[in-house]
C-alpha cells in the first residue's frame, strides 16, 4: 500500500478521534462508529497498528470505550479476549483498541487512574500466553477451517498479536507461559495434551525471539521433557534408532540414561516417548534397572520386586511411546503400593484380555490420533495405570461431570478393587449398576445425564466410565428431587459408597432458597472438621463437598463439586484445607483475595489448598459424622463473623439471608 | 450606580432565576444529534422523551422528562405544567409522533390555540391533502379509505379515468397510513388481489393516484412565516439514496419551488420550525404536492445539509422554532440562500439483498474513490436480516461528497445495486 494512502487513513483516523474527543459525554456514541471504522482500516497493516498504538494513550479519555463492556480497564479479563477477537465485526475491533490501551498503560504512555503499568503488562502477558495459537498459527484442521471461514478477522487478530509480540518483553511472556505450565503440571494431571501444546508454543516463542535469557533454562526443561531429555535421545529423531542405540550402551551408560529420563519425569511430571522405549527395553533386558528408570521409593522398589511378573506384563501391554505418560502413573502406582489390595492384581489381568464393546473401542481408539498400532486394551490399561497411580490427576475435561470425576478419583484412592469392577462392566457389558436405597439402578436403562454430549478429551478410564456414572448420578438426584431437602444428602453416600458420612448440612434452605442460620452452619463445620474444635477426629476418607464458584470479583458463577482430602497446620500455625478439584486447573482467583494454591503451601501432587476460613466462605454443603462432633460453641465469634462477611459479599449477594 | 454594583445586581438576578432564566427549549422526542446541537448553541434545554432514556439522561446530567407519547388522556396537561414550571417556552418536535405534542405545547406557550390545530394538519395525511387542495396547490387524486371495498373502488375508478380497457396493465395507486412517518406502511397496489393483503389494522388509510415525474424533497427553515433557508434534496432512489443540494437541472427550478413552498407555508399557516415537503416535478415544470412533515427528515438529510452547507440543520431547526430568535441571529447563522454549496453531499442507505448475511464486502474501488467519505457498516455478529419497516432500519449508510452532481448520481446508482452483504 502506498504511503500516501496510509497518510490519508491516518488523517481520517486522527480526525475521527479528535471529533470523538471533543464530543460531550452524552454524544460519544455518535462519534465512536467513525473511530472504529477508521481504526479497522488502519488495522489492515502493521504500520497501521503502530499508528493506532501511537494514539492509544488518548483512547480512553476520548471516549472510545464509553458506555460499553470495555469501559473499565480494571474489570477486563484476559481469558475473554480470545472470544471477542474471534467474534465477527465490531467486537474484535474494539477488543484490539482496548488491548492497545493496555499496552499504552503498560509502557507508561498513559497514566490510568485505576490500573498500574505492571498490572497492564501482566494482563497482556496473559493474553499472549493464552493466545499463542494466534501468534504461531497452527496447521490443525480446526485452525484451518476457522481461517477459511473467518479470514479477515483472523488476519486482523494475528496481525495484532504479531505487533503486540514485538512490543512485549518476551522475557515476561515466556515467564507467564512458564508459570502457566508449572501451575498446571504441579497438579500432575493425567491428561497433558494442553500442557504439551503450550510447551510446543513456548518452543516456537524461544526460537522467535533473541531475548528471554532468564526464562530459557526453565522452559528448556519442559521442552526436553517432552522431546527427550537425554543426549542419546536428542540426537535420535527416530524411536526405533533410539531403541537400537540402547542395545549398544554399557551398563553404566544405561543407568545414566535411566536416571536422566526419570529425573526429568520426576521434575516435570511429563514423560518423553523415549522413556517408554527405555522402560520396555529394561523390563525385558535389564529388569534390575527398572526401578532407576521409574525412580521408585523404597516402598516402590519392594512392590516392584514382589510383583515383577505382573509389572512386566503391564509394561508389555500398556506402555508404548504413544501411551508413555502412563510410565509416570506406573511409578506412582508402585510407590503407592496399590498391588497390596488383593482384588487389584486379578482386576488388572482381566483388563489385558477384556472383550471391549465396539463402541467403547472406537471411543478409546479415537482418543489417540497417532495410534501406532495400539489396541483398545492397551489404551484402557494405560489409562487404568495412570488413574491408580495418580488418583488426583483425574479431570472432568470440558464436561460438567465433576461428580463422576470425583468418584473415579475417590475409588482409585481407597477402593481400587471396586474401580476395577466397574471398568470391565462398562467396557465389556455397556452397563454398570449402583444400588440406591435397595434398588439397583442400571445405566443402560437411562438416557441423558448432565453431559449427553460428552466432550471426549478425557483419560481412558473417564472415557469409559463417565457416561454411565453421569447418568446414574443424575437419576439418583431425580429420584430425590421432591423430598424437600438437598438430595446430595442421600445421593452422595449411595453414589460414592460407604466412605461418605451420612451427616449432611447445606447452607441454602431448599424450600425457601434462603440462607438461614449461617453462623450455625459455619460452627458445625468447624466442630466437625477443624482440629482445634473437633476433638481431634481425623478426616479419613475424602469428604465430597459442594462449593460456590465465584469469579475474580467474587460474583457467583455456579456450583462445583470438590473433595476435602485433609486438613493440616502449616508452619505459620494456620490451618489449611487440602482438596481435590476435578477441574485440574485449581489455582483460579475466586475474588476477595481468595486464591487456591497448588504448590508452596504443603500441597501434595494434585492437591489444592486454601486457608481454612477462606475455604469455608465458599462451602455450600458438606458431609460429617454425627458421632464425631466437637464443640461448636467454642468457635470464636470473630471467625464466624469474618466468614459470614466474605460469604455475604460474594455469592451471598445472590441470596436472601434470614437471621433466626 | 457604579459598575461593580451593576455586576452584583446581575448576579443576584441570575441566582434568583437559575431555573427559569433564560427560558428552556423543550426538545420533544429523543435524538442525540438534536441534544448535541442545542447544547452547542448554549441554549438551556430539557428533553421530553420516552421514559427508557431516563437513566442515560441522568448519567449525563441532561434535564429530562420521561413521557409516553402514545398515551393521550386528561393527564396530558401535566406535561405542559411540568415544562412551564421548569421555565420552558419553546417546543421542538424531533420525530413524527411528537409533532402534535409540540404543537399543543407551543399553542399553550404562545397562547395561540390554532398552533395546535395546524400541527394536526401535518399529522393527518388526508386532511393535509384536502387543505392543500383547498389552497389551490396541485395534488393528485386522493381519498380516504375505511375498508377494502373503498380501495377496490378507488383503484377501479382511477384506472377507468385513465381510459384503461380490460387487459391493460393498471396504473398503481398508493396507500399509506394517515399518520405515519415517510414511507412507513406505504404500499403500491396495481391489482385487486393485492388489496387482500391489507388488514383491518391498516384502516383508515389514504389512497392516492400515482404521480409521474421526478420526486424530491425540500427542507425549508421557517421563521415568522418566512423561508429563511431552503434546501432541495434530490432523490436518486426513494429510500435508498439522495443528495444535497439538488443537481443544476433541479436547482434551475428553485424560484418555482420556492414559490410553491411559500404558498404551502401560507396555506398551512406555518410560522416556525422546519418543514419537509415532498413534490413531484414533471418535465414541463409542473409541481405536484406529495406530502409535508414538520420534523427531522429521514435519509440522513440533516447530515447531508451540514456537510454541504456547513451549518447544523438541527441548530437551524431549533433557532427557527424559537419566536425569540432575532433576524440578525438568523442572518449570521444561515449562508446565502441560493442553493449554492461547495460540493454535493450524498448518501446511500444499504439494504441487504439476502436473508442471511455471511460477510460484509465494501469494494476497494468505492473506498478509494475520491468521493467516498465514510460508511458505518460492520460485519454483523449474527447474520439474520431483520424485517424492514418503512425505510428506517437499513443496515448501514455510505456517505459521499464531491463537486459534480452527475458523478454523485452515477455512484449512487451504481452502488445501489451492489451487494455489500453476502
Amino acid at each position: 500500500m502506498s504511503s500516501e494512502l496510509t497518510d490519508k487513513k491516518v488523517d481520517r483516523f486522527t480526525h475521527a478521534l479528535n471529533e470523538l474527543d471533543k464530543a460531550a459525554a452524552f454524544a460519544k456514541s455518535m462519534y465512536q462508529t467513525d473511530v472504529y471504522q477508521e481504526a479497522s482500516r488502519l488495522m489492515e497493516t502493521m504500520e497501521g497498528m503502530e499508528t493506532l498504538f501511537h494514539f492509544a494513550n488518548r483512547f480512553e479519555e476520548a471516549g472510545v470505550f464509553a458506555n460499553g463492556p470495555w469501559e473499565d480497564a480494571s474489570k477486563l479479563q484476559p481469558p475473554l479476549v480470545a472470544g471477542s477477537l474471534k467474534t465477527k465485526g465490531l467486537a474484535s475491533i474494539i477488543e484490539i483498541l482496548s488491548d492497545l490501551r493496555m499496552l499504552s498503560i503498560a509502557k507508561g504512555n498513559y497514566d490510568h487512574p485505576s490500573m498500574g503499568s505492571e498490572e497492564a503488562a501482566e494482563f497482556l502477558n496473559e493474553v499472549l500466553a493464552l493466545n499463542l495459537d494466534l501468534l504461531f498459527p497452527g496447521d490443525s484442521e480446526e485452525a484451518r477451517i476457522e481461517q477459511e471461514e473467518n479470514a479477515e478477522q483472523l488476519d486482523r487478530s494475528q496481525r495484532f498479536f504479531q505487533f503486540l509480540f514485538t512490543r512485549i518483553s518476551s522475557d515476561a511472556l515466556t515467564g507467564t507461559l512458564r508459570e502457566e505450565i508449572e501451575r498446571l503440571m504441579a497438579q500432575r494431571p493425567i491428561m497433558v495434551k494442553r500442557v504439551i501444546s503450550m510447551i510446543q508454543m513456548a518452543k516456537k516463542l524461544l526460537n522467535n525471539s533473541e531475548a528471554g535469557e532468564t526464562e530459557h533454562p526453565a522452559l528448556e526443561k519442559y521442552i526436553k521433557a517432552i522431546e527427550g531429555p537425554s543426549p542419546l535421545g536428542e540426537n535420535t529423531s527416530n524411536l526405533n534408532d533410539y531403541r537400537k542405540k540402547l542395545k549398544d550402551l554399557s551398563e553404566e551408560e544405561l543407568k545414566q540414561e535411566a536416571e536422566v529420563l526419570s529425573n526429568s519425569m520426576q521434575d516435570t511430571g511429563l514423560v518423553a516417548p523415549q522413556h517408554a522405549v527405555l522402560v520396555r527395553f529394561l523390563s525385558r533386558n535389564k529388569p534390575e534397572m527398572l526401578s532407576d528408570a521409574l525412580s521408585l521409593s523404597d516402598k516402590g522398589k519392594a512392590n516392584l520386586e514382589e510383583h515383577f511378573d505382573l509389572v512386566k506384563q503391564l509394561i508389555k501391554v500398556g506402555i508404548y511411546p504413544a501411551t508413555g505418560q502412563a510410565v509416570y502413573g506406573l511409578a506412582r502406582m508402585l510407590d503407592r503400593g496399590v498391588f497390596s489390595y488383593s482384588p487389584v492384581i486379578p482386576g488388572l489381568r482381566r483388563l489385558i484380555e477384556l472383550d471391549i464393546k465396539p463402541e467403547v473401542r472406537k471411543d478409546l481408539l479415537n482418543a489417540y490420533q497417532n495410534r501406532q498400532g495400539l489396541t483398545a486394551n492397551t489404551i484402557l490399561l494405560s489409562g487404568v495405570i495412570s488413574v491408580l497411580g495418580q488418583p488426583l490427576g483425574v479431570g472432568q475435561g470440558l464436561n460438567p461431570t465433576c461428580q463422576s470425576a470425583r468418584g473415579i478419583s475417590l475409588w482409585a484412592q481407597h477402593a481400587p478393587g471396586y474401580l476395577l469392577e466397574l471398568i470391565p462392566r462398562a467396557a465389556r457389558d455397556g452397563d454398570i449398576d449402583l444400588k440406591f436405597e435397595g434398588t439397583p439402578i442400571h445405566s443402560k436403562d437411562l438416557k441423558g445425564g448432565l453431559a449427553p454430549e460428552l466432550h471426549k478429551e478425557l483419560d481412558p478410564v473417564s472415557l469409559v466410565l463417565v457416561p454411565h456414572l453421569d447418568r446414574i448420578y443424575n437419576e439418583m438426584m431425580t429420584r430425590v428431587a421432591l423430598r424437600g431437602e438437598d438430595g446430595h444428602r442421600w445421593v452422595n453416600p449411595a453414589f460414592y459408597g460407604n466412605w461418605v458420612q451420612t451427616g449432611f448440612s447445606n447452607v441454602i434452605e431448599p424450600i425457601t432458597g434462603t440462607v438461614t442460620d449461617y453462623p450455625g452452619y459455619v460452627r458445625l463445620f468447624y466442630a466437625t472438621h477443624h482440629p482445634e474444635y473437633n476433638d481431634d477426629y481425623e478426616l479419613i476418607y475424602p469428604n465430597p463437598v459442594g462449593i460456590f464458584i465465584t469469579n475474580v470479583h467474587g460474583k457467583l458463577l455456579g456450583y462445583h463439586a470438590v473433595s476435602i482430602l485433609r486438613i493440616a497446620q502449616v508452619p505459620s500455625g494456620d490451618y489449611r484445607i487440602y482438596f481435590y478439584n476435578p477441574n485440574n486447573d485449581s489455582s483460579q482467583n475466586w475474588g476477595q483475595d481468595i486464591e487456591p494454591t497448588v504448590s508452596g503451601n504443603g500441597e501434595l501432587e494434585g492437591e489444592s489448598s486454601l486457608p481454612f476460613h477462606e475455604f469455608v466462605s465458599r462451602l455450600y454443603a458438606f458431609h460429617y459424622n454425627p458421632y464425631e462432633q466437637g464443640d461448636a460453641f467454642a468457635v470464636e465469634d470473630e471467625i464466624v463473623e469474618e466468614i459470614e462477611k466474605l460469604a455475604k459479599e460474594s455469592w451471598g449477594r445472590e441470596y436472601t439471608w434470614v437471621n433466626i | 450606580m457604579g459598575l461593580d454594583h451593576l455586576d452584583l445586581e446581575n448576579q443576584t438576578q441570575q441566582n434568583l432565576n437559575e431555573e427559569t432564566k433564560p427560558y428552556l427549549t423543550a426538545l420533544i422526542g429523543w435524538s442525540l444529534p438534536a441534544i448535541e446541537a442545542c447544547d452547542k448553541l448554549d441554549k438551556p434545554f430539557v428533553v421530553v422523551g420516552p421514559p427508557e432514556f431516563e437513566g442515560f439522561a441522568e448519567k449525563n446530567d441532561i434535564k429530562f422528562i420521561g413521557w409516553n407519547f402514545d398515551q393521550l388522556n386528561e393527564g396530558s396537561d401535566q406535561l405542559f405544567k411540568k415544562l412551564k414550571a421548569l421555565g420552558a417556552e419553546v417546543a421542538v418536535p424531533l420525530y413524527e409522533e411528537c409533532v402534535e405534542w409540540a404543537g399543543a405545547l407551543n399553542s399553550r406557550f404562545r397562547n395561540e390555540p390554532r398552533v395546535f390545530n395546524r400541527s394536526l394538519l401535518l399529522r393527518d395525511k388526508g386532511m393535509m391533502k384536502r387543505k392543500a387542495q383547498i389552497a389551490g396547490i396541485k395534488v393528485g387524486v386522493f381519498e380516504e379509505a375505511h375498508s377494502k371495498e373503498d380501495v377496490r373502488r378507488f383503484l377501479k375508478r382511477v384506472n377507468e379515468a385513465l381510459l384503461k380497457v380490460e387487459g391493460d396493465k393498471n396504473d398503481p395507486i398508493h396507500v399509506k397510513p394517515l399518520d405515519k412517518a415517510g414511507s412507513v406502511g406505504h404500499r403500491a397496489i396495481e391489482n385487486p388481489e393485492e388489496i387482500e393483503a391489507l388488514t383491518d389494522a391498516d384502516f383508515p388509510l389514504l389512497m392516492e393516484s400515482h404521480l409521474d415525474g421526478q420526486e424530491f424533497s425540500c427542507e425549508a427553515f421557517i421563521h415568522k412565516g418566512k423561508i429563511q433557508f431552503l434546501n432541495i434534496t434530490e432523490y436518486v432512489k426513494l429510500g435508498y439514496s439522495n443528495f444535497v443540494p439538488a443537481s443544476p437541472g433541479l436547482e434551475d427550478k428553485r424560484p418555482l419551488i420556492r414559490n410553491a413552498i411559500q404558498q404551502l407555508v401560507d396555506a398551512f399557516e406555518i410560522e416556525y420550525g422546519v418543514i419537509h415537503p415532498e413534490y413531484f416535478i414533471t418535465p414541463d415544470g409542473t409541481l405536484h404536492f406529495g406530502e409535508v412533515a414538520a420534523r427531522v427528515p429521514g435519509g440522513h438529510i440533516f447530515d447531508l445539509i451540514e456537510r454541504a452547507y456547513g451549518f447544523s440543520a438541527y441548530q437551524a431547526q431549533i433557532l427557527c422554532s424559537d419566536p425569540n430568535t432575532t433576524e440578525e441571529e438568523l442572518r449570521n447563522f444561515f449562508p446565502e440562500d441560493n442553493g449554492q454549496a461547495d460540493g454535493y453531499a450524498g448518501c446511500l442507505m444499504v439494504h441487504p439483498h439476502v436473508n442471511y448475511i455471511q460477510e460484509l464486502e465494501v469494494p476497494e474501488e468505492l473506498e478509494n474513490h475520491p468521493y467516498f467519505e465514510k460508511h458505518d457498516m460492520f460485519e454483523p455478529s449474527q447474520g439474520k436480516v431483520a424485517e424492514r419497516i418503512g425505510f428506517g432500519n437499513h443496515y448501514g449508510t455510505i456517505f459521499l461528497y464531491g463537486e459534480d452532481s452527475e458523478t454523485m448520481r452515477e455512484l449512487l446508482e451504481k452502488y445501489e445495486k451492489y451487494d455489500f452483504y453476502k
